[in-house]
C-alpha cells in the first residue's frame, strides 16, 4: 500500500513544491520588503505593509468582496443543484447534457462578459425590447452596478458548481431514495433530508470552487461594474501594475490567503482536509 | 427507478433545466446573430460574412488559437494524470501538506500566482539560460488545474466502497492492478468531468498566462482581451461562434461514438 | 564534471543556439499603432524577421520588461516611463550614427523635455486627453468643469487611469497635472469623489462605442479614441481641448538593454523614421505622428484634423506627464483607492 501511494503522490508533490511553495515563499518575502522607487522590491525589511492593512478603508473593501462573493456562491449553488439533479437523472443523455453545460464556457470569458454588456446596456437588447413593448419608458440601469457584477459572476462560475455537484449526485445510491419514498416521504422531503445531505461533499466542493475565484475576481467588476468599485482582486492587481507597490500587494495577498484558509478550517469535516 | 417524484415534479425539473440552458446560451446566440451583421455596431444592417473573412485573415488570431490549443491539451493531459493519482493517494491516506498546498493553489488570487511564478521564473532562468515560452505557460496552468482535478475526483472517491478494492486484492490482484481494473473504471466519469474542467480553465486563462507567456506564446485570451478592450469588434463574435460550433460538433460526435 | 552536468550543459547550449539562429527582431508596441504592411516591408528590405506583439498599457509592458530577460528588443513607453526605465537600467543608449533619418522628426520633438538629447528614445506618436461629447449637449463642454454638470448625471465617463483622473481634477483646480503637493492632491480626491455619483463608469477605449451609440453624453477621452469616434459619427460628435489645460502624452521607441540585436533594432527605428513609412502608418491608425517630414505627406483630411493636430495656440495649454517621486506616488495610490471605494 505504502509504495504505490508514494509513487502516486510524488508527481503532484513535486509540482506543488515548484509552482506553489517556492513562489509563495517569494511572495511572503516580498511582503516584508520595501517598495522600489519604480516598482520591484528593495531590501530594507519592514512590517509597514501589514500595518497599512489595519486601515478601515481596506476592511471595507474586504467586506464588500466577501459579500459579493457570498451572494454569487449562494446563487450558483441554488441554481446549480437542480440542474445537476436533472442531468444526473437523464439516463443515457447524461453526458450530452453535461457537455452542454460546459460548452459555453470553452469560449472566452471576456467575450461572454461583453455579450452581457450588450444585453444590459441602456441602448442594449433588453432595454430596447422592453421599451418597444411599452413595458418601460426610460431605460433600466442594468449595467455598471453590483447587480451586474453578481450576474456576471454567477454566469461565469455556474459550471464550476454543476460539475462537482453532478459528480456526487450521479453516484448516489438510488435505493436510499427509493427507501425514503417507500416510507412515505414526499419528493421535497426526500430532497431535503436525503439527497442534499448525501451530496454534502459535492456541495462543499462546489462552494469552494465558486467562492474562491469570486473573491479574487477583478475582470468582472472592471467590465460589468464600470470599474467603479474596488474589490480585493482589483486592489491586488493595482498594486502589481499601476501602483507598482509589490510589497503591499504581496501583503494583501497573504492576508487574503490567511482568511480563506481560516474559512476552510471552519467548514472542515472529520478526516477530509480538502472538502 | 422510483425516486418518489411525481410526473408533474419531473416536468417542473425539465422546465427548469430548459430555462437554465437558455440562460447559459442566450449570450452566445446574440453573439452568433451579430457575427453575421454587416454593420460594425450593434445596429442590424443585413447579413454579411465579412467578419469571418477578417477572422481568417488575422494571422495573430490564428497563431494564438493554435498556441492556446497546444497549451490546453498539454496541461489537461498532465493535470488529469497527476491529479487523479494524487486524489487516489489522498483518499488512501490523507496528507496535510499536499491537501493544504492544493487548496492554497486554488485560494491564491490569479494575479498573485502569476506574479510569483514570474518572479520565480526570472530568478531560475538566470541560471538555466531559458526564456519565457510555452513551457512556462503549461507549468503555470498545471499549478492551478491539478487542484480542480483532485477536488472533483476526490469528491467522487468518497462515494466509492473501499471493500471492492480489498476484494480484488483478496482475489490475487496487485495493488496497481486493483487500482487499474476496479477503481479507475469507477472513477471514469469523474476523470472525464475533471479533464473537461481542466481544459476549460486552461484555455480561458488570461491573468496568469499574460504574465508568464513569452515572446512566442501569445494565447487566444490575450489576443481577445486586447481586441475587446478597444471596443466592440464583430471579429470576436465570429471567433466565439466558430469555437462553440466546432466544440459542439465534437461533443455530439463523441456522444454518438459512446452510444454506439 | 559528471554526466548530468554535461547533459544539462548540452541541452542548455543547444536551446540557446536554436534561439539565436536566424536574425529576428522582437518588437512590443501599443495595439493599433502600425500599418498592416509596415512589418512586411521591413522584413523584405532588411532580410530579417520580425515578431510583433502588442500591449494595452505601460504597466503591462513594464511588468514583462522589468525582469531584464523578457525576450523583447524594442518597446514603446510613454514619456513618464522613460525616466524610470532608464534609472532601472532597462534601456540601451541609442547610437545616432545608425539613425540617419532622425532629422525627419518634427522640431517640437527633437529636444523633448524627458530626453533632451534623444539618448534613449525617439518620439513616435503623441496625443492629448480632452472631452469627447455629443453635439446635442448644450452648452458645448469647453472645460473640465463641464464633466461635473448635474444635468448630465449618469451619462458621463472618465478614464480608468489614476494619472488621467487626477490630471483632470488638478486642471479643474488650476494646478499642474504633475502636482506632488499633498494638499492639492487631497483636494483633487475630494473633487473626484464629488463627481463619482454623476459617473456612468470609468472607461478607456471602450467608451468610443458607447458615445457613438448615444449611451454616453460626455467622456474624458484620448484624442485618438475621439478621432475614431468622430470618424464614425461626424455629425453627432465633437472633441474639446479643455480651457483650463489638459494632459499630453507621447510614446517613444526605445531599445532594451537586454537586446542582442542592437544594430537590427536601430535599423527598425530608422525604418519607422522614414517619412513615407510614418505617413502610411498614420493613414492606417489615424494617430498623430511626431515625424515632421511625414506630416507633409499626409492627406489633407488627416493633416488638418484639429483633434489630432491642434493649433499651436491650443498646444500651449497642454502639459506633459512626468514620473512621480515615490512619496507622492504612494499618496496618489492611496487616494485612488479611496476614490474607487467611495
Amino acid at each position: 500500500m505504502r509504495a504505490l501511494r508514494s509513487w502516486f503522490i510524488a508527481p503532484s508533490a513535486v509540482l506543488m513544491a515548484v509552482t506553489l511553495a517556492v513562489p509563495l515563499a517569494i511572495v511572503c518575502v516580498y511582503s516584508v520588503l520595501t517598495r522600489g522607487a519604480y516598482g520591484g522590491v528593495e531590501w530594507p525589511w519592514t512590517l509597514e505593509n501589514y500595518s497599512r492593512l489595519l486601515d478601515p478603508l481596506y476592511g471595507a473593501i474586504f467586506g464588500q468582496s466577501f459579500g459579493i462573493a457570498a451572494v454569487a456562491t449562494g446563487l450558483c449553488l441554488v441554481l446549480g443543484f437542480p440542474l445537476a439533479l436533472f442531468i444526473a437523472r437523464s439516463g443515457s443523455r447524461k453526458n450530452l447534457y453535461l457537455s452542454l453545460v460546459i460548452l459555453p464556457f470553452w469560449t472566452s470569458f471576456l467575450i461572454r462578459t461583453y455579450a452581457w454588456m450588450f444585453l444590459l446596456r441602456d441602448t442594449g437588447l433588453i432595454n430596447t425590447l422592453l421599451q418597444a413593448l411599452g413595458l418601460i419608458r426610460a431605460p433600466l440601469p442594468m449595467l455598471y452596478n453590483n447587480g451586474a457584477v453578481i450576474l456576471g459572476l454567477v454566469y461565469g462560475y455556474l459550471p464550476f458548481a454543476v460539475l462537482p455537484l453532478y459528480a456526487t449526485i450521479e453516484r448516489l445510491d438510488a435505493s436510499l431514495l427509493e427507501a425514503a419514498a417507500d416510507l412515505g416521504a414526499r419528493p421535497m422531503a426526500t430532497l431535503a433530508r436525503v439527497t442534499i445531505p448525501l451530496s454534502a461533499p459535492g456541495i462543499r466542493a462546489a462552494a469552494i470552487l465558486v467562492f474562491v475565484p469570486c473573491l479574487g475576481t477583478y475582470l468582472t467588476s472592471d467590465l460589468l461594474g464600470g470599474s467603479k468599485t474596488i474589490l480585493i482582486g482589483n486592489l491586488v492587481q493595482n498594486q502589481f501594475t499601476a501602483s507598482r507597490d509589490w510589497p503591499f500587494g504581496a501583503a494583501i495577498s497573504i492576508l487574503l490567503i490567511a482568511v480563506a484558509m481560516a474559512l476552510l478550517l471552519a467548514v472542515r469535516r472529520q478526516g477530509s482536509e480538502l472538502v | 427507478m422510483n425516486t418518489g417524484m411525481s410526473i408533474r415534479a419531473k416536468d417542473g425539473f425539465a422546465f427548469y433545466a430548459a430555462a437554465a440552458y437558455a440562460f447559459l446560451y442566450l449570450p452566445l446566440l446574440i453573439l452568433a446573430v451579430f457575427s453575421v451583421n454587416a454593420s460594425r455596431f450593434t445596429v442590424w444592417q443585413g447579413f454579411s460574412a465579412r467578419w469571418y473573412r477578417a477572422m481568417l485573415a488575422d494571422h495573430d488570431l490564428l497563431e494564438s488559437t493554435a498556441n492556446s490549443l497546444i497549451i490546453a491539451t498539454a496541461s489537461t493531459l498532465l493535470a488529469t494524470a497527476i491529479g487523479t493519482l494524487a486524489a487516489y493517494a489522498l483518499w488512501k491516506r490523507s496528507s496535510v501538506w499536499l491537501s493544504g498546498s492544493l487548496y492554497l493553489s486554488l485560494v491564491t488570487p490569479e494575479i498573485v500566482t502569476g506574479v510569483s511564478l514570474l518572479a520565480f521564473y526570472q530568478w531560475a532562468f538566470r541560471y538555466l539560460h531559458l526564456q519565457l515560452g510555452m513551457h512556462t505557460v503549461v507549468l503555470a496552468h498545471l499549478s492551478f488545474s491539478v487542484a480542480y482535478v483532485v477536488l472533483v475526483v476526490l469528491a467522487r472517491l468518497r462515494t466509492f466502497d473501499p471493500t471492492l478494492e480489498e476484494a480484488a486484492l483478496d482475489l490475487g490482484a496487485t495493488e496497481l492492478g486493483a487500482f487499474r481494473r476496479v477503481t479507475l473504471p469507477y472513477l471514469a466519469p469523474a476523470i472525464a468531468a475533471a479533464a473537461m474542467l481542466a481544459f476549460t480553465v486552461s484555455i480561458d486563462d488570461y491573468v496568469i498566462t499574460s504574465l508568464v507567456a513569452g515572446v512566442d506564446s501569445r494565447t487566444l485570451p490575450m489576443v481577445i482581451y486586447a481586441m475587446a478592450r478597444r471596443g466592440v469588434n464583430p471579429v470576436l463574435n465570429a471567433v466565439s461562434t466558430v469555437v462553440v460550433v466546432a466544440l459542439g460538433a465534437l461533443v455530439l460526435i463523441s456522444e454518438r461514438l459512446r452510444a454506439s | 564534471m559528471n554526466r548530468r552536468t554535461f547533459l544539462i550543459g548540452v541541452a542548455a547550449t543547444s536551446i540557446h543556439t536554436a534561439c539565436a539562429r536566424g536574425a529576428r527582431l522582437n518588437v512590443y508596441n501599443w495595439s493599433d499603432y502600425i500599418a498592416p504592411d509596415t512589418v512586411a516591408n521591413f522584413e523584405r528590405e532588411s532580410g530579417a524577421r520580425v515578431r510583433y506583439g502588442t500591449y494595452e498599457s505601460n504597466q503591462e509592458m513594464l511588468a514583462q520588461v522589468m525582469s531584464g530577460n523578457s525576450g523583447w528588443d524594442v518597446v514603446f513607453p510613454s514619456e513618464d516611463f522613460i525616466g524610470p526605465m532608464r534609472d532601472l537600467g532597462l534601456l540601451a543608449p541609442l547610437r545616432h550614427e545608425w539613425l540617419p533619418n532622425l532629422d525627419a522628426l518634427d522640431p517640437a520633438f527633437q529636444k523633448p523635455p524627458w530626453d533632451p538629447e534623444l539618448r534613449w528614445s525617439v518620439p513616435y506618436m503623441h496625443g492629448s486627453t480632452g472631452i469627447l461629447y455629443q453635439k446635442s449637449v448644450v452648452p458645448a463642454p469647453s472645460a473640465w468643469a463641464a464633466l461635473w454638470d448635474q444635468k448630465l448625471r449618469g451619462r458621463i465617463t472618465m478614464l480608468d487611469d489614476a494619472t488621467e483622473v487626477f490630471g483632470a481634477c488638478l486642471k479643474k483646480m488650476g494646478r499642474s497635472i504633475n502636482s506632488t503637493d499633498a494638499v492639492e492632491l487631497i483636494e483633487a480626491k475630494r473633487q473626484a469623489i464629488a463627481q463619482k455619483p454623476l459617473l456612468r463608469a470609468y472607461l478607456n477605449a471602450e467608451v468610443r462605442d458607447q458615445v457613438v451609440a448615444g449611451d454616453v453624453l460626455a467622456a474624458e477621452a484620448w484624442a485618438v479614441t475621439a478621432g475614431q469616434a468622430i470618424a464614425a459619427a461626424p455629425d453627432k460628435l465633437a472633441f474639446a481641448f479643455p480651457e483650463e489645460g489638459y494632459a499630453r502624452f507621447a510614446d517613444s521607441v526605445t531599445i532594451l538593454r537586454e537586446s542582442r540585436r542592437v544594430e537590427l533594432a536601430h535599423k527598425w527605428i530608422n525604418h519607422l523614421l522614414r517619412p513615407e513609412v510614418a505617413a502610411s502608418i498614420v493613414s492606417a491608425t489615424r494617430t498623430a505622428t511626431a515625424n515632421g517630414a511625414a506630416q507633409k505627406l499626409l492627406p489633407a483630411e488627416i493633416r488638418e484634423n484639429s483633434v489630432l493636430y491642434p493649433s499651436a495656440a491650443t498646444l500651449e495649454h497642454g502639459e506633459w506627464f512626468q514620473a512621480q517621486p515615490s512619496a507622492s506616488q504612494k499618496l496618489r495610490d492611496r487616494l485612488w483607492t479611496e476614490i474607487k471605494s467611495s
